[in-house]
């Protein structure tokens, strides 16, 4: 399992990196972390002709808030946002996902914007940016061109990142007084990717849901917003019964895949389990936050 | 009379010599070795289950620069001998003899079978050398189940046979089968399943070959679990006289009976250092290790059970079909190994018992940890099915079952004696550890909340050495072999063919040695793994307890007797009035007569003192088992099942083990832990998975699940005080019998919690989506 | 092929490495440290856990060429005089291991863990060490040993 021939660049600025990808196009991967790449070109089942190396770009490397947003650097490791508390007071959300990735060992190496532009749809990350709206920031030489989450995960492990542009940062909105949040998985191990994930986010006024976002890792191809089940509980008090009926919506019109670790059927009897926990325990959260 | 050693070390946790090295990551292990001139190989192998392969073109792969040699399966061939794995032409099982080649030449057998070696100045060019070779297969119709195979119609794997049956299908009675069929109250059938998982031990497969074509001498530096084995292997596939093939092996990276002789591709591996006059190395990745060294266990019971209605266990009839894979290594040997366990330490007085091993396009069957672990699963199954069948507690059933230590000793109704046995005292110990009316109470508070709590227990013994038989010696490989010295610096070593990979042999032999003979722990050394200075030997079967202890007992009781003999000279006093204590020699009584231990070797070897005794402090010493005698234990399981997601979790889990007098008691806890971690994983993680065309699809870490920090819990062991059978040797096995009793008790657990819902379990592996499907499928019917 | 120099147990080391050469065979094969152990290549099983400017990484998921500049210990950097530091004794003591392959790994996850949470709780070292895979122990004893250094790093 020994990483095929290919060749190397280590580009020292953001223009050098996107004038690369202009050059190679498909030929190329960009090579952030590498815990999700060189695993991949290990099997042999990963050939780019050409790595381009994006570890130098310390700009890309940043945690800021601006009016409401804040925006992470594609380069952030996982360990420096988990680590953060920037996160943790302004995208709870993240920083609830962000002990579930992997392993230390992987958080050290591993990058924001490398688990999203990967997209994994068993990922947390992924789930995280689609509950939450995020914004995916591209550059190539013709400039930048921001993709809302919504349009950003096309498939597995496929964006709509053109073979030309480089995600140089991920805009992620700042949660508002009120917001609780959870991210529920079933996972074999601690650690594992999830069989299914949930990332849960509600925002509370005055005891009634105002805000409700719920997208599930590991049922489909790309993460899945649950519209149906939010549209439930916006305006709606949190209960037991609520949260049933959430469940219920929002495995409605699932279609999970099959594997090892499930068929179908299960997939769905978990992610309805999920609802009902995320919900509740986001719920509690919520409480305590406002 | 002989002196009774003061025991310092034996039954003391001492410290292990190995661990200085290991800790500072100065272990040698077979990847570690770099030789002058040495190339790297890497293996093409069958992408798929069943084929023919027309044609292999390896001319691009030998222009690729950095690639020294290419070698197919038709070069080997007139390369090798031809032969079967090692293994199984040592234990032999009868049955067909498949006829194949090193690697293949014109079928492919398995997703992984090699097909070609590349060898290149580095692992790296000689994978790009692999992905350059050409082969064009006909795919062939896959063999992927027991079903399948056992179909006469099915497409033979073996040319030289009819068929895909390849164990000897026979069929035994023991007692009076039918008859006690007849009269029971009860008759219950079950199918059981064990499920395909495999060894993994953090180290793959691997060795450097180099080959000397000025001598034409053939050093092997090897993983292995016995260097004679290995050695026996290389000289007769590669047809070199034994005495110019030497087979070193340093620290080895866990086994579980994996690296047992020489595979296929280290014997492809030595074919191509001798054609290259250059070392070749080959360790197999974690792909290859996954999906071509081999799996084990996949077998399936169909049992007939008769009861009282009082759960006397009166008799069992059992047919089983083992899944063999491709080629055959252990698999074969297994079922009569099993026919004779079945009983375990129960008055069971019938035993039917009809075994057929088949053929199929997977990995071979290896030995695995307790390769006939699945008696026990079943067994320990069926009780508790039948305790829920009959309304009666699985505990109790057991103790009612369990036979009596009497003297002469109760026969297995297989034959053997269960002399020396303490199966009650085991389960009765992890009741009362456990305190399980305090559990039940909790449980039902529990589930009335909603959650699900579930205990389980099973027993078992183990043949480790197993009692003396009629015919000689205790245990599965005969007599065991040990060479002691005396060295003019005090120190005495050891000279084992036992090769320690995990088992901590350095340390243990030691203690018993020291104390024997009489010097601190530190001046014994114990050396491991030269086939030139080594007797033979093998690690497995958890024999080395009984018998290398053993040996290493009797033989430095010899050593001292020699070196008292000599002494009893120097010191003009008869040799019963000397002692040897502490590294010195000295008159009992009179200590400031002592002469330290390494003064008096250095007088022997100066030939001063011409005396009428042996001055050469050799002794080459063999050890039959003595009584020898049988392990075992009881375990108890409390798991968590969440009903919502199949997710278990095991909360507690308390051993009594009865392994006869320890040595080291953190090596045999050890032990013990490992491999209870390595049945819990069976039961919720690990699954050798092949699909419906023969594709492997747990070939990374990603997908063939072990069990981690997170799942393993505290083990509690308790030891129970042994029934001492032999004057000196009471030193029993460990090594297997964690991964034997542990699935079934964690699989009795965990359908104790589910039996709210009327769940019966059936089969060994229970992740999560089938722990849901048990309840839907209970609910439903 | 690529000239790098890494600082390897505080000494400047120099390789020439083709770059996609991970940082466990350049370690094991340029510079003869074999302490680092290769257990699978795919970043799961931890034994080629090595620390990295400070941070536990698996040294089989980063290439060599991107270690040049960084500081790399490995195993045989935490006791270089041969005297065992407090994690290595209390392993030792604590029967931690059993074949050794693994050992590496978790030497160093377990040491980067407690430089980070010297007053961490067996659940919370599980977790961190859930990330390294043992087929021999079971685990236990290798918790005991983490613990143990816990316990006397905290007294000393």
């Amino acid at each position: 399992m020994k990483l095929p021939y290919v060749e190397y660049e280590a580009p020292t600025s953001v223009a050098e990196a996107v004038g690369l990808l202009a050059e190679h196009e498909d030929e190329a991967s960009v090579l952030a972390g590498g815990q999700s790449l060189i695993p991949l070109m290990a099997l042999r089942l990963a050939r780019p002709a050409v790595l381009i190396d994006i570890n130098g770009l310390s700009e890309l490397s940043l945690v800021k808030v601006t009016d409401g947003r804040v925006t992470i650097g594609a380069m952030t490791r996982e360990y420096v946002a988990e680590d953060s508390a920037t996160v943790g007071d302004t995208v709870p959300l993240l920083a609830a996902a962000l002990p579930l990735i992997g392993h230390e060992a992987i958080r050290s190496r591993g990058t924001i914007g490398g688990s999203l532009a990967h997209a994994d749809p068993a990922a947390e990350l992924p789930a995280v940016a689609v509950a939450l709206d995020a914004e995916f920031v591209v550059r190539s030489l013709s400039g930048d061109r921001v993709v809302p989450a919504s349009e950003w995960f096309q498939g597995y492990l496929a964006t709509s990142r053109r073979p030309d542009e480089m995600l140089v940062e991920v805009r992620f909105p700042a949660a508002r007084p009120g917001t609780g949040v959870a991210f529920e998985e079933v996972a074999r191990r601690h650690g594992d990717f999830a069989i299914v994930g949930l990332a849960v986010s509600l925002t509370l006024t005055e005891g009634v849901i105002t805000d409700a976002r719920l997208a599930f890792a590991g049922i489909g191809d790309v993460p899945v917003r649950a519209a149906d089940a939010e549209g439930l509980l916006v305006g709606e008090r949190p209960s037991a019964e609520l949260f049933d009926e959430a469940a219920r919506q929002a495995v409605a019109g699932i279609d999970p895949p099959a594997d090892l670790n499930g068929s179908s059927e299960y997939r769905k009897k978990i992610a309805a389990t999920l609802v009902r926990r995320g919900l509740q325990r986001a719920a509690d959260n919520a409480h305590g936050r406002q | 009379m002989a002196q009774i050693a003061a025991e310092r070390y034996t039954g003391a946790s001492i410290k292990r010599s190995e661990d200085p090295r290991i800790l500072t990551g100065r272990g040698r292990y077979v990847d570690d070795l770099k030789l002058p001139g040495m190339l790297h190989a890497a293996f093409v192998r069958s992408p798929l289950a069943h084929g023919r392969v027309l044609s292999v073109d390896a001319s691009a792969a030998r222009e690729l620069p950095g690639v020294v040699l290419v070698l197919t399966g038709a070069d080997l061939e007139t390369m090798t001998i031809r032969g079967q794995d090692p293994l199984f032409a040592m234990m032999g099982a009868g049955g067909p003899m498949p006829d194949y080649s090193l690697l293949a030449t014109d079928t492919v057998r398995f997703v992984g079978d090699p097909v070609a070696i590349v060898v290149a100045e580095s692992r790296y060019l000689a994978e790009d050398g692999c992905d350059l070779i050409e082969v064009d297969y006909e795919d062939l119709p896959p063999v992927v189940s027991a079903a399948t195979a056992l179909d006469p119609g099915s497409p033979p794997l073996f040319a030289n046979l009819g068929d895909n049956i390849i164990g000897p299908h026979k069929r035994d009675e023991f007692g009076d089968v039918a008859g006690t069929f007849a009269a029971a109250d009860v008759v219950a059938d079950f199918h059981i399943d064990v499920h395909r998982h495999q060894n993994v031990p953090m180290e793959g497969r691997g060795c450097v070959a180099s080959f000397d074509p000025d001598s034409g001498f053939m050093t092997v530096y090897a993983a292995t679990q016995s260097v004679h084995v290995t050695k026996m292997a290389v000289a007769s596939r590669l047809g070199i006289e034994p005495d110019k093939v030497r087979v070193l092996a340093g620290d080895i990276g866990g086994s579980f009976g994996l690296k047992i002789g020489a595979s296929r591709e280290e014997l492809a591996a030595a074919a191509a250092s001798r054609a290259l006059g250059r070392p070749v190395k080959w360790t197999e990745d974690r792909s290859e290790n996954l999906a071509a060294s081999g799996q084990a266990r996949e077998e399936s019971f169909d049992v007939r059970a008769a009861v009282s209605k009082d759960g006397d266990l009166l008799g069992l009839d059992v047919q089983m079909v083992l899944d063999n894979g491709a080629y055959p290594v252990m698999g074969t040997m297994v079922p009569s190994i099993m026919e004779m366990m079945l009983p375990g330490p129960y008055k069971l007085a019938a035993l039917g018992f009809e075994s057929t091993a088949v053929a199929t396009n997977k990995a071979s069957y290896i030995a695995y940890r307790g390769p006939w672990a699945s008696e026990t699963f079943v067994r320990e199954r069926v009780i508790d099915l039948l305790a829920a069948e009959l309304g009666l507690d699985p505990l109790e059933i057991r103790l009612r079952n369990i036979a009596p230590r009497t003297d002469p000793p109760h026969m297995m109704v297989t034959g053997r004696p269960l002399v020396g046995v303490t199966s009650a005292e085991s389960l009765e110990r992890v009741a009362e550890l456990v305190d399980v009316p305090a559990f039940r109470r909790r449980q039902a508070s529990e589930r009335a909340k909603g959650r699900y709590l579930g205990i389980g227990m099973a027993t078992f013994i183990e043949g480790a050495p197993g009692p003396r038989s009629p015919e000689g010696s205790s245990g599965l490989m005969g007599m065991e072999h040990m060479r002691l010295t005396l060295a003019s610096d005090g120190v005495v070593t050891l000279f084992t063919g036992q090769m320690p990979h995990g088992q901590s042999h350095q340390t243990t032999l030691a203690q018993i040695a020291a104390d024997e003979f009489g010097v601190p722990f530190g001046q014994v050394r114990v050396v491991v793994g030269d086939t030139d200075v080594v007797p033979f030997g093998l690690t497995g079967g958890s024999r080395s307890a009984t018998m290398t202890g053993g040996v290493a007992l009797h033989g430095a009781r010899q050593l001292r007797g020699k070196v008292l003999d000599f002494a009893s000279a120097l010191f003009e006093a008869s040799a019963q009035d000397l002692e040897i204590a502490d590294g010195d020699v000295f008159v009992r009584g009179d200590p400031d007569s002592a002469m330290p231990v390494a003064e008096v070797a250095r007088q022997a070897a100066s030939g001063e003192f011409s005396v009428d005794a042996d001055t050469a402090f050799e002794v080459e010493a063999a050890y039959d088992g003595g009584e020898g005698g049988w392990s075992g234990g009881s375990h108890c399981a409390i798991v968590e099942v969440d009903a919502e997601t199949g997710i278990v979790t095991v909360e507690r889990y308390v051993a009594a083990e009865d392994c006869g007098a320890l040595i080291n008691p953190a090596v045999v806890e050890g032990q013990i832990r490992g491999g209870i971690a390595q049945g819990i994983g069976a039961v919720l993680l690990e699954r050798s998975a092949y699909d419906a065309d023969g594709n492997y699809q747990s070939a990374t870490f990603m997908d063939y699940l072990l069990p981690t920090a997170c799942d393993v819990p505290r083990i509690e062991i308790s030891h129970l005080e042994t029934v001492p059978l032999d004057a000196d040797v009471n030193f029993r096995g460990v090594g297997e019998g964690g991964m034997i009793v542990a699935p079934p008790t964690v699989v009795n657990a965990i359908e104790d919690a589910l039996a709210p819902f009327g769940v019966r379990i059936y089969e060994q592996h229970l992740p999560p989506a089938r722990i849901l499907e048990l309840i839907a499928e209970a609910d439903a019917g | 092929m690529a000239d790098i120099t890494v600082s390897v147990n505080g000494a400047a080391r120099t390789g020439s490495v083709e770059p996609r050469k991970t940082l466990a065979d350049f370690l094991r094969d340029d510079l003869d440290l074999t302490g680092t152990h290769v257990g699978c290549e795919h970043g799961v099983c931890g034994a080629c856990t090595v620390i990295v400017d400070g941070r536990p990484v698996r040294s089989c998921l980063m290439l060599a060429v991107q270690a040049a500049g960084s500081e790399v210990t490995t195993i045989e950097g935490l006791a270089p005089d041969g005297a065992l530091g407090t994690l290595q004794q209390a392993m030792w003591d604590s029967h931690s291991f059993q074949c050794g392959f693994c050992t590496p790994g978790f030497v160093m996850q377990a040491t980067a863990y407690l430089g980070e949470h010297p007053d961490a709780g067996e659940q919370e070292i599980r977790e961190a060490l859930s990330g390294n895979i043992c087929r021999c122990t079971g685990y236990q004893s290798i918790i005991d040993g983490v613990l143990l250094a816990a316990q006397r790093s905290r007294e000393a």
